[in-house]
């Protein structure tokens, strides 16, 4: 009797084990061994053609953006109604994705979630070159670029200052502290690899660069110390942020008296979009990264599935906000603001609306089924789905609530132009050539803190129940 | 010894600094200024005389001065650069000159604006008895055709550039062998001109057998002869609406001041301009094919293919007869010929009735364009209605007779015209297209042109003369009424332009006229006696010369001669009508050159850059044709192609089509704007031709709307009601829709401090807007505002800072028309000036929402948040590069013509690209104000700017003075009188932005015995939001 409810709790205790973050009992060595070697192996063939072409790519935005410089707001399509359209939809987009990296650095990190360390590394970069490409369109789309340091607090002679008043100027600085502290905790985690490179390196070129950029990193208890602290202090400070970035953001529409943009459900509406957009970008870019690589040991099914579940809770929340909007434009009696949201899904950009609600909430509920969060094709699919979804959702904000405002005397329509749709496309060139010359010269993964989930890095050789290495068990496995 | 003012050899470059002003500048000018000065006219102040009035009375004192002394005792004169300073300009500060616009209907008379001896912008002459001080698209627009780089600028002897010695030479030669006249004729155009009449009588004498012909494509020919059967020759009649109860406007557009003028709409506007509830109003009717201005603010409108205009007159002709018991009348409609009529004959009995129970005190207006025996018939209801002596006035003229064009037509078919002048006009395009003009003047062994552009006519003359603008010559002309007004220049002839009256002064025989001796000669003989010096000097002064309107004449009715002229009606047959109307943009093609006009909407339409077939919604569906299809209109052996249009309120039936449109031999302007119409209209159909034929051909065709949603979508924008609910319910316009029940409106933020005395602010009274785009042009014109061309405004990104919104309510064939000026509503609590990051947008302590373009950086998001949509964004650098080539960037050509850098008001920032721009409520006219009372009050502390000082651009310009600016919070101004009338409201009120613009509910008065009465006035519905409109039992209930 006491043996069978032995053996039946023994058998529980087996099913709930966790299973490992690090599939196939790899070593600490390999795992050194095989984030390193990309980025000391010559550049593999597809590598050369996939950064010709993003390159290229990227060229072709920069060619949109000096045309459009040169010769005036006036080459995108533009026009007295709509006086936002891809370029603000872009920039909320990008700097939606850039959302995934910090949460997963900096929340998943406070919140002890372990799975993060095999992907933190590469969702941040991503976060910092989503941020980079986002930049660009608000800098770009002003009248006047000559003239944008008005934006900065700098005193000057006509003792004009900036009206801070203007969500456009928070905007500003949200963005710009954002990329800053993401930059800070980005590089600070990459110290103790870097180092791992720099003493693998075989020449004196990487040994020197490396060098510099580990700033003289040894590994000692002192450094390890204050690393740590340092890295709890820039979570700390990463956390607010990626919830106030998008809120900031948001407050360019929810701030405004115009019908469609002036809400209150903005602000978490827009944090939990850039969550499941960011993820799904982090996802789009991680599976095939993972299946080049081979990284499937360390970025496991298990990895992927939480994001998945991930991108299901957000979505909901988006799929909730979208439902909750029509419901208060109902509730609230306004008929400019009940017109806008009719307007929204029967009015001349309906296929941009549905687009979005296809994508954004019926393509996630794939991922209640385990099947299809395991399926590496379906959720790559699932995540395109999303990607698009969220690129419409912004879209669906600023264009269609701004060509049917007020008085329909002034409604227009938008059409893009050559122009709108290249410099688009042309940061895609932008992101993915950053990201492969990441991949190229810095360890995608973060190897110091996937050795310590393993579990001989465990100082209590798996008989602590609690499960939680504390954080200063790091420093024992970081070579 | 006599010194004659001579200029000096022109240079090639133009020289921008010569001015009339400079002519006298001379030294001892100054000490004989004084002496020309009026007693005591600089001690002038307050009361009656504005600093406006002050400024243009002196400066045309100077500037006459010195002309006048040129005219008689021809003293020495220098010309001066500006750089050198004259003695009396005061370098930024504008003067003020009185000037008239000849125009075919009776000149308008002006006040030209000059900075710098440049003419930049033009008002309206308050002192004139048939002005208010307004004027109208077309004379607003005009000041840009001055400074047109496109104009024709050298004298061309078959296409080969001359002087002007070879045309004296030729002009010589011509009047030399010309004995007796015999072969010499002329084409003009019409204006009353005494001195070109002079000059006439002159050359009459000298070749008696001269043919002087007369040609306008919208002339008013048929008028005069109906004018003349039915009351004698040498009257002209005009109606008085100031004394009409009732009105009906039958194919006439009189409210348009274009085509009537300024006085037909302030009388009409004094009887439909309400300010309390329950006070009396004129009651209008309306039948037409299109929808004209005069048709919107129509009481009841019938819409009517053409061919049915006269069938209808006739119906109602019999009703009233019988109402009446007018035996003349009844005997003008017998003798009318009778043609089909498919109407409903309730409206027609009510609306008879109605005018009939009014006799005396309503009136019949029938368009210029109708044949004479339709006017005749007009005439006779008139009279059986008791207007002739009350609401119709007669006046006795004196015209000089003309020929017809088809007279001049023959002559030339029978080679009977040897030298062929074609002084203005442009027959060649815009001829009757029967008589064949282009290949008869090819015919014609010496022609003279003399046009402001080179154009089809000019293609076919040998001599193409550049003609002086009116702004650069000396003349005079009369307005309707008769009072002779002076047309002097303000600046010499930018280019070698020559006027009229020289060309017929130098075929006289006369010597060269020395600055105005042609018009003093005339002058003299019109003043009576007495000083004439100091009559002369009045007369350049105030623009005009007093006492020389028309005399009152008797109307007696000739009902022998209006019957035989009835009789002579032609009933055109049925089918498809199409109807030839005058562009409100371009009149009858004379403005397709002007970018300002042609970027201008049109009110009902809303196109700009083209005019369109226009097609009833219900024709269209007959049809099977949509809006941009290309259509092939063929009547007979012409036909045309154009592009449809479906507009709402067309009559179905018929096809509506613009006159003036595309120009095949033009300016870059012109040319690609529109389609031809004139190749379908003939002499026996000017109005319409019958039995047409529509024809898709397959064709698509883009048309640049500038508003492309035309319902109210149930929002109460524009509201309205009929005058019995305003009587019952004076605040029925502050409780409308969402405004009955909003909570009170409790503001986050604190208002800015509005601590200036002067608090400006804005009403439109959309009872009397016709939507005429008077303001529209006036603002371009006042505030540099760019033209964009036709893609870019079918891109959404026209410039206007004042905009004519135009919506359809109601049934979607017959609907009603509202127009409704919209600027910058200068909310108190601006939603654009919250959002801008950098201030660039900042509010007044006088309450303007002030916009620093030097401090924007083009975000856009103030023009995202503005309720109004009023900002405008400069997408590309419209005021530096070509229009055609804004896509090429640093590669496009850049600069503007030296000229079109002169007609820019000095006192606006010409923008560049990439920042926000909007109405400013002329702020510049504001500072100017201040300056000039700060300068007058000196120590005291009467710094207030008074209640007339400042007039914005639009509301100066309004012949309806429908818009009223000014300080709200002076009780005595005007805006703050109308602000307390009940009838006004905020738009959008639940944003709780406070616009300083607020708006005068439009009040109708319908027959309710008319059919479709009950529809009147309901442009809102009475329910919440605009619901479909409730029985009138419910209306109480918001």
């Amino acid at each position: 009797m006491a043996d069978a409810i032995m053996q039946s709790r023994e058998a529980a205790a087996e099913r709930l084990k966790r299973a490992p973050l690090v599939t196939n009992n790899r070593s600490m060595s390999w795992i050194t061994n095989h984030v390193a070697s990309c980025t000391e192996k010559p550049a593999p063939t597809w590598w050369w053609i996939a950064f010709t072409l993003s390159s290229s790519l990227a060229l072709v935005s920069v060619f949109c953006i000096g045309y459009l410089i040169s010769t005036g707001v006036g080459v995108w399509g533009l026009n007295h109604p709509v006086g936002w359209a891809w370029d603000i939809t872009n920039f909320v987009f990008w700097i939606g994705i850039g959302h995934a990296g910090t949460l997963i650095s900096a929340i998943l990190f406070l919140t002890r979630q372990k799975w993060r360390t095999s992907i933190n590394r590469a969702a941040e970069a991503m976060t910092l070159f989503a941020v980079v490409c986002a930049g660009i369109f608000p800098a770009v789309h002003v009248g006047r670029i000559w003239m944008v340091w008005f934006l900065a607090p700098v005193p000057n002679s006509n003792a004009i200052w900036q009206n801070f008043r203007s969500p456009l100027l928070w905007d500003v600085f949200a963005v710009s502290t954002y990329f800053t502290v993401s930059v800070l905790f980005w590089y600070t985690g990459l110290i103790p690899d870097l180092a791992t490179l720099r003493d693998r390196a075989t020449n004196k070129f990487r040994k020197f660069f490396y060098g510099i950029g580990a700033l003289g990193w040894r590994g000692g208890n002192r450094q390890w110390k204050h690393y740590e602290m340092a890295y709890l202090i820039l979570a700390g400070l990463s956390t607010p942020l990626v919830l106030s970035v998008h809120s900031v953001v948001s407050f360019d529409f929810a701030t405004s008296v115009i019908p469609g943009w002036h809400t209150t459900i903005f602000p978490p509406y827009f944090v939990a979009g850039a969550i499941f957009g960011g993820f799904a970008m982090v996802l789009t870019i991680m599976l095939p990264a993972r299946a080049i690589f081979g990284l499937h040991d360390m970025i496991t099914d298990d990895h992927v599935d939480k994001m998945c579940k991930i991108i299901l809770l957000t979505g909901s929340i988006v799929g909730y906000a979208y439902a909750m909007e029509f419901f208060i434009a109902w509730y609230g009696g306004n008929m400019y603001e009940q017109y806008a949201f009719i307007n929204r899904a029967t009015g001349p950009y309906w296929w941009a609306y549905w687009t979005m609600i296809f994508c954004n909430v019926v393509a996630p509920q794939l991922f209640w089924f385990r099947f299809f969060r395991r399926h590496v094709l379906s959720v790559f699919i699932v995540c395109m789905f999303v990607n698009t979804g969220m690129w419409f959702e912004r879209f669906v904000i600023i264009v269609t609530s701004l060509h049917r405002d007020f008085l329909p005397s002034s409604w227009n329509m938008f059409y893009p132009t050559w122009v709108d749709i290249w410099t688009f496309v042309g940061t895609f060139g932008i992101f993915f050539a950053l990201f492969l010359l990441f991949i190229r010269w810095l360890p995608m993964i973060c190897i110091f803190e996937v050795k310590a989930v393993l579990p001989e890095a465990d100082p209590h050789h798996g008989h602590d129940d609690q499960a939680h290495a504390p954080v200063g068990a790091l420093k024992e496995v970081a070579h | 010894m006599k010194r004659v003012l001579t200029h000096p050899a022109r240079e090639a470059k133009p020289t921008l600094w010569r001015s009339l002003d400079e002519l006298s500048s001379s030294p001892d000018f100054a000490a004989k200024l004084e002496r020309e000065f009026p007693q005591g006219a600089s001690e002038w102040k307050g009361g009656e005389l504005s600093r406006r009035n002050f400024l243009q009375l002196m400066g045309g004192s100077m500037a006459l001065a010195g002309i006048g002394l040129t005219g008689c005792r021809r003293p020495e004169a220098y010309l001066v650069a500006f750089t050198q300073g004259a003695e009396w300009t005061i370098p930024g500060k504008f003067l003020y000159y009185a000037t008239t616009m000849p125009r075919r209907n009776g000149a308008m008379p002006l006040i030209a604006t000059t900075s710098d001896g440049r003419p930049t912008k033009l008002e309206g002459n308050p002192l004139h008895p048939m002005s208010n001080g307004a004027t109208d698209t077309f004379a607003q627009a005009s000041v840009l055709d001055l400074y047109d780089p496109n104009r024709a600028k050298t004298i061309k002897a078959e296409g080969v550039k001359t002087d002007a010695a070879a045309l004296g030479a030729k002009l010589d030669e011509i009047a030399a062998a010309a004995r007796g006249g015999a072969g010499l004729a002329f084409l003009v155009e019409r204006v009353d001109s005494p001195t070109r009449d002079r000059l006439l009588g002159q050359l009459r004498e000298k070749f008696p057998n001269l043919l002087w012909a007369e040609y306008e494509p919208l002339g008013t020919s048929e008028t005069a002869a109906a004018t003349a059967a039915c009351f004698g020759g040498g009257i002209n009649i005009r109606p008085d609406f100031s004394r009409a109860d009732k009105v009906l406007a039958v194919d006439s557009d009189f409210l348009n001041a274009s085509f009537s003028g300024l006085d037909q709409v302030r009388g009409f506007m004094a009887r439909r301009r309400i300010s309390e509830p329950g006070q009396a109003m004129n009651r209008l009717y309306v039948a037409e094919t299109h929808y004209s201005s005069t048709g919107g603010l129509a009481d009841h409108r019938l819409r009517l293919k053409p061919s049915e205009i006269a069938p209808l007159l006739r119906a109602l002709g019999a009703q009233v007869a019988a109402l009446t018991g007018h035996g003349d009348l009844a005997a003008v409609v017998a003798a009318f010929p009778e043609s089909p009529l498919a109407t409903d004959p309730q409206w027609i009995a009510e609306c008879a009735k109605d005018l009939a129970a009014s006799a005396g005190k309503s009136v019949i207006v029938v368009g210029d364009q109708q044949p004479a025996a339709v006017q005749a018939l007009g005439l006779a209801i008139n009279q059986a209605l008791g207007a002739p002596g009350q609401t119709l006035r007669g006046m006795r003229t004196e015209a000089p007779p003309a020929a017809t064009i088809g007279e001049l037509a023959a002559a030339m078919q029978a080679g009977r015209v040897q030298n062929l002048f074609i002084l203005g006009g442009n027959p060649v395009y815009n001829a009757p297209a029967d008589l064949r003009f282009g290949e008869l003047l090819s015919g014609v062994p010496v022609s003279v042109r003399l046009g402001f552009y080179e154009d089809e006519t000019s293609a076919v003359c040998q001599w193409h003369v550049p003609q002086a603008h009116y702004l650069e010559s000396w003349g005079d002309a009369r307005s309707a009424d008769g009072t002779i007004g002076a047309v002097q220049p303000m600046i010499l002839p930018l280019w070698d332009g020559v006027a009229e009256v020289e060309i017929l002064n130098r075929l006289a025989g006369n010597e060269e006229p020395i600055g105005p001796q042609l018009v003093r000669e005339t002058f003299a003989r019109m003043a009576g006696g007495g000083d004439l010096e100091a009559k002369w000097t009045e007369f350049l002064r105030q623009g005009f010369l007093p006492d020389t309107a028309w005399p009152e004449a008797p109307l007696a009715f000739k009902a022998g001669a209006a019957a035989a002229l009835a009789a002579q009606y032609e009933p055109a047959g049925g089918g498809l009508d199409i109807e030839f109307m005058p562009s409100s943009t371009l009149d009858d093609g004379r403005y397709a050159n002007n970018g300002w006009l042609q970027e201008t909407p049109d009110f009902a339409t809303k196109i700009t850059w083209d005019n369109a077939a226009l097609i009833s919604p219900a024709t269209a569906e007959v049809l099977g044709v949509a809006s941009g299809d290309l259509v092939q209109l063929s009547a007979g052996d012409r036909s045309i192609e154009a592009a449809a249009l479906i507009a709402p309120g067309q009559a179905d039936g018929a096809v509506s089509i613009a006159l003036g449109y595309g120009r095949e031999k033009a300016t870059p302007v012109a040319e690609k704007a529109g389609f031809n119409a004139y190749p379908l209209r003939t002499t026996r159909g000017m109005t319409h031709v019958s039995n047409a034929v529509l024809k898709r051909t397959g064709g698509e065709y883009k048309f640049a709307e500038a508003q492309t949603h035309q319902s109210m979508e149930g929002r109460d924008l524009v509201r309205e009601a009929t005058a019995e609910r305003y009587a019952a319910e004076p605040t029925f316009a502050r409780t409308m829709g969402m405004d009955g029940h909003i909570p009170p409106n409790i503001s986050l933020f604190t208002h800015p401090p509005f601590t200036s005395p002067e608090q400006w602010g804005m009403t439109v009274d959309l009872s009397t807007c016709m939507g005429c785009n008077a303001c529209v042009v006036a603002c371009q014109a006042e505030n540099n505002v760019p033209i964009v061309g036709k893609d870019q405004v079918s891109r959404g990104r026209n410039m206007a800072w004042i905009r004519m919104d135009r919506y359809f309510a109601g049934d979607e064939n017959d609907p009603e028309m509202l127009s409704q000026a919209i600027m910058c509503q200068h909310c108190e609590n601006a939603p654009c000036e919250t959002v801008c990051p950098v201030n660039a947008t900042v509010h007044s302590e006088d309450g303007l929402n002030l916009m620093a373009y030097n401090r924007c950086i083009g975000t856009r998001y103030c023009a995202n948040n503005c309720p109004w949509k009023v900002r405008r964004f400069n997408f590309f650098d419209y005021n530096q590069r070509p229009l055609d080539q804004l896509y090429l960037g640093p590669f496009a050509k850049k600069g503007m013509a030296d000229s079109l850098q002169m007609s820019k008001n000095p006192n606006v920032t010409v923008r560049m690209r990439g920042v926000m721009e909007k109405c400013t409520y002329c702020i510049q006219r504001i500072e100017e104000a201040r300056i000039t009372q700060t300068v007058r009050a000196g120590a005291s502390d009467k710094l207030l700017v008074p209640f007339p000082a400042v007039k914005s651009a639009c509301q100066q310009a309004c012949p309806s003075e429908s818009i009223v600016f000014g300080n709200i919070k002076d009780p005595k101004s005007r805006v703050a009188e109308l602000k307390t009338e009940p009838r006004n409201y905020e738009m959008l009120k639940y944003l709780n932005v406070s616009p300083r613009t607020t708006y005068l509910a439009r009040i109708k008065n319908p027959n309710m015995a008319m059919p479709g009465a009950e529809k009147v006035g309901r442009a809102n519905g009475y329910g919440h939001h605009g619901e479909e409109a409730a029985p009138a039992t419910e209306a109480q209930g918001t």
